[in-house]
């Protein structure tokens, strides 16, 4: 076990390591977008780009090397730059060493201009994090609870309008849901606000202003947990060892509280550690549908006005998250429930 | 002693010939076919299907959707290809206008009362820029006035109207109440040589009771070295309407000044005792014109009219709660203190407005050829508007000619006519959109089951793609496992980790912004999916003993894989590959949603983000495409949810 947790988490790694040196390639697939501002701002950027090595600065055009991507007459002087693209493995190198040596990561292009990409996603991922950790607080209790009920009173009305009412909710795409308590209890009613409040709003408004984005996040993960602990709730509520239970003479409460819940429990606890994990995230739709400066939503700016630096760090965070859950759920399971061992051969 | 009980019992002798072979000699012995037809694994599963009444419900309404997208674009007959401006926005129609339900009228309230309007049903004050035909009749009502303060102006139009609403018992000896003053031309200076004119236009009423007018002044307030002077310009007590016009430099020459500072210009009125809210002054427009030439001096000047919102430009505001309507705060200058805009609701039909009756409406020369080569109307001195006569009631959209021009510059006769608007754009009857149009003038349900059409189809092939890559991807890394899986897996979790948002937008950079490119970003990533659910299936099943005992008995891997493993875990498999479908169009959905993936393309996702804009305006362009999406993803997990319990073989029989 120790052997291949040690390998797991290894493997994780490089599987990260990869995915990122792939999506840099990819990245600088992309066309090349121009830094907006003055020739002056551009020029310092191009001079930090050639500084990083991801940019080469001749004095005059190559022929050989295609289009430069930007020329500058420096002013009063007749001394010209010409710039180009450094190829792409070159760059990767310079990158590789810009992180390892110096842990920079490239600066923003267009959201925060020349801010550290690492500091303008710092700055989102406290409301992120907030509404993530909210939205956890309220889900897990009460999708376990409903869960709970729902199995106890199998195939009886409550179990039926509970199974029902979180097969259609499962169904229902997230942005739909958004869209139709954004419709109902913001413009209509007016009862809550239609964005996400601004810093210098009442501290009233800013309190409704959670209402909508934790009602969105934890909808989707309370019909998860209910249906996944129902459906193991019920399975363990017909073995034989909670038959025996009750023959010894436990009281149903009993033998519920101390068997039945605690087997149920086993697979669900490590998605629910999983999902603490996850709060380092964002969610983009809700995050742009209602105008949350969270990392989410600075994920779709920096797609949409090309700020690839930035957009780089948000996709390894969303990256590295997900590998990392995915290992911790993986490990967590083995370590748990004895009678399951990963990577078994046939 | 055995042998002596045994004769003591006599042994019944059996003949050969009592027995008879049932086969005949030396006949071979096979089994015989069953006489009860077996049931295939088909049959049996589609039995299981049945059982499960909301699966089979599922299906139904998957088939309806299916069915709708394939045939309701060529049903309906709207046209979804070209854009038509004036079809924009239409609200949705299913009965006719004046029913009061789904009949495609807006009840519209907060437009400006306009007193010279005169409305259909005979009272004055029609919404201003309305047409009167697209209000529905009876159905004007004016709103409680609404108060102007200092620092907003309610814009659009209409008449500010002054009340004498303070109650008196015994008469007020000055004009104490309702004044109005306006405020932009206060402190200025002018000379008795400015030649500076004031202007003010009164609105009509009707609903005034003429023995219970006030009497009203005009009033002058200036200063003249030092003290103050007011001077009343005009004073009235009978029902206004006139234009009021004076010439504010005779006036302080008149009063002996040359120069004079601190004017403001008054409308008050005095109450009559113990009458209450009777008597108002209408008050359209003020004006001061001069013919000073200073540009600084003329800022100072202008004019305030109450139908022209556009000196109220500013930051508009709609969040205000106070009566639901629509204000633009003041930046300018210009305002108006204390005073009082009324307001009507009305039933508007936006159908009748657009589509229904124009009137000097513009038709060409040419449109009036075709019309008399179908035969509807003839038109014999294309110089003479009186020849033009209407053959076919039915079918012309042309009623009336009213004048005729001769355009120069390309030769031909352009007229004036009586329209009906609708049979001119080509429909036989009023045209009507259940869920009304969108922005592009297209019919919203013909528009949303054709995307729906674009995105199953997007969704199904990908699927179906995903389920070949995945089944063979995945039943080689579950079978195996070991080194192999672990190779495998690290191979997919680098194509899984690389961001797929990425992947597709380098895709559609690559080969073009269309739904192919899409589902081609979409199997790049999407038969991950199957794979790993392939994976877990072999995995459950590759330790049981029925496999292990067909190992022993010296079975070959592709036996194995093929005949024991893949069937017991094929329902889930597939289960996953259908609910892969719905999973497909969520994904393009809210890809387009955010505006990131495809653009103007018949997809579903660019039909809900185009609509998104109109969240607030238009709800209903947002609500049906919604429903229709999660009508799809309900009925596609209870659909599956029967899928794997149809085709799970552990429940052949199970039930009976």
């Amino acid at each position: 076990m120790i052997k291949y947790t040690i390998k797991r988490l290894i493997l994780a790694l490089i599987t990260t390591f990869i995915i990122l040196s792939l999506t840099f390639i990819l990245m600088k697939l992309l066309p090349f977008t121009m830094p907006i501002g003055s020739d002056n701002e551009k020029y310092a950027y191009f001079n930090t780009q050639v500084f990083q090595g991801f940019v080469l600065d001749f004095k005059e055009e190559q022929k050989n090397m295609g289009e430069y991507l930007w020329r500058y007459n420096e002013p009063g002087t007749k001394r010209w730059h010409y710039f180009y693209q450094t190829p792409i493995m070159t760059q990767y190198f310079s990158w590789l060493k810009n992180i390892f040596t110096e842990w920079n990561w490239g600066t923003s292009t267009v959201i925060e201009r020349n801010t550290s990409a690492i500091i303008v996603i710092g700055s989102r991922m406290p409301v992120s994090i907030s509404l993530n950790i909210l939205s956890v607080i309220f889900s897990v209790p009460l999708g376990i609870t409903l869960g709970i009920v729902a199995a106890l009173n199998k195939n009886k009305p409550t179990d039926h309008i509970i199974s029902t009412s979180v097969m259609i909710f499962i169904s229902i795409p997230g942005f739909v849901l958004i869209t139709f308590s954004l419709l109902v209890f913001a413009y209509n009613t007016h009862w809550l606000p239609t964005q996400w409040p601004q810093p210098t709003d009442p501290t009233k408004m800013k309190v409704l202003g959670y209402i909508i984005p934790v009602f969105a996040l934890s909808f989707g993960s309370i019909c998860g947990y209910c249906r996944y602990v129902r459906a193991e709730l019920c399975e363990v509520m017909e073995s034989e060892y909670l038959l025996l239970a009750r023959t010894k003479g436990l009281t149903k409460r009993q033998a519920i509280i101390r068997h039945a819940l605690r087997n149920a429990m086993v697979p669900i606890v490590p998605s629910i550690l999983a999902e603490f994990i996850g709060i380092l995230g964002g969610s983009m739709i809700l995050e742009q549908l209602y105008g949350i400066p969270g990392i989410g939503k600075l994920f779709v700016t920096a797609l949409n006005t090309k700020d690839y630096n930035v957009l780089f760090v948000d996709m390894a965070l969303f990256t590295t998250i997900g590998l990392i859950a995915g290992v911790f759920l993986d490990l967590s399971y083995g370590l748990i429930d004895p009678r399951i061992r990963m990577g078994a051969k046939k | 002693m055995k042998k002596e009980i045994i004769s003591e019992t006599p042994i019944k002798e059996f003949d050969q010939s009592m027995f008879e072979l049932t086969n005949g000699q030396d006949s071979r012995i096979h089994d015989e076919a069953f006489k009860t037809k077996p049931t295939t694994f088909a049959r049996d599963a589609l039995k299981r299907f049945a059982k499960n009444k909301s699966s089979v419900v599922g299906a139904v309404i998957i088939g309806l959707l299916l069915l709708g997208s394939f045939t309701l674009p060529y049903i309906t007959g709207h046209d979804i290809k070209s854009p038509h401006a004036d079809l924009a926005l239409l609200t949705p129609k299913l009965f006719e206008s004046g029913t009061g339900f789904w009949d495609g009228t807006i009840k519209r309230s907060g437009s400006a009362w306009d007193a010279s309007v005169q409305n259909p049903d005979g009272t004055h004050g029609a919404p201003a820029n309305v047409k009167i035909s697209a209000v529905v009749p009876g159905s004007i009502h004016i709103d409680e006035v609404s108060y102007v303060d200092q620092y907003y102006a309610w814009a659009a139009g209409g008449y500010f109207r002054m009340t004498s609403d303070r109650y008196f018992t015994a008469e007020p000896t000055s004009y104490t109440d309702g004044i109005y003053y306006f405020s932009n031309f206060t402190k200025f200076t002018f000379t008795s040589a400015d030649n500076l004119e004031l202007n003010i236009e009164f609105g009509d009423t009707d609903d005034i009771d003429n023995s219970k007018l006030a009497s009203s002044r005009v009033l002058l307030e200036y200063k003249d070295s030092g003290t103050t002077k007011k001077i009343p310009l005009n004073e009235w007590t009978t029902h206004y309407t006139e234009p009021f016009s004076k010439n504010l430099s005779e006036v302080i020459a008149d009063n002996g000044a040359t120069s004079v500072t601190d004017c403001k210009v008054y409308v008050e009125m005095k109450s009559i005792p113990n009458i209450q809210q009777y008597s108002y002054i209408l008050i359209k427009s003020v004006q001061l014109k001069s013919e000073v030439e200073d540009e600084a001096q003329q800022e100072l000047l202008g004019h305030i009219s109450f139908d022209d919102a556009n000196y109220m430009a500013g930051t508009p505001k709609n969040s205000d709660n106070r009566k639901n309507l629509t204000y633009w705060q003041s930046t300018a200058t210009k305002n108006v203190w204390h005073a009082e805009r009324r307001t009507v609701s009305f039933i508007y039909d936006k159908y009748a407005d657009i589509l229904g009756d124009q009137y000097d409406f513009i038709v060409g020369q040419s449109i009036f050829k075709q019309y008399i080569a179908k035969g509807w109307c003839e038109f014999t001195d294309f110089s003479d508007v009186s020849t033009f006569k209407v053959l076919d009631e039915k079918n012309c959209p042309v009623l009336e000619v009213y004048s005729g021009e001769f355009n120069e510059q390309y030769q031909v006769w352009q007229y004036k006519t009586h329209t009906i608007y609708y049979k001119y754009i080509g429909y036989k009857t009023m045209p009507k959109f259940i869920f009304g149009t969108t922005n592009h003038g297209y019919d919203l349900l013909t528009l949303a089951f054709s995307c729906l059409k674009t995105s199953l189809l997007v969704a199904i092939i990908s699927s179906a793609a995903c389920l070949a890559i995945g089944l063979v991807w995945g039943s080689i890394s579950g079978y195996f496992g070991g080194t192999v899986d672990l190779v495998m897996e690290r191979i997919t979790d680098i194509i899984n980790g690389v961001p797929w948002i990425v992947m597709m937008t380098l895709i559609i950079l690559l080969l073009g912004n269309n739904v192919v490119t899409f589902a081609i970003a979409l199997i790049m990533t999407g038969w991950i999916g199957t794979a790993s659910r392939t994976r877990t299936q072999f995995y459950r099943f590759k330790g049981r003993e029925y496999v292990l005992a067909s190992r022993t008995l010296g079975a070959s891997d592709a036996r194995l894989i093929f005949r024991h493993i893949l069937p017991n875990g094929l329902g889930t498999i597939v289960t996953g590959s259908v609910l892969m479908i719905p999973g497909c169009i969520f994904s393009e959905a809210s890809i387009s949603y955010l505006g990131l993936g495809l653009k103007g393309v018949d997809s579903f996702g660019v039909l809900l983000s185009t609509n998104q804009a109109f969240i607030n305006s238009y709800p209903v362009l947002i609500i049906v495409p919604a429903i229709i999406i999660s009508l799809l993803m309900i009925s596609f997990n209870l659909f599956g949810n029967g899928l794997r319990d149809a085709l799970n073989p552990t429940l052949k029989g199970g039930e009976q």
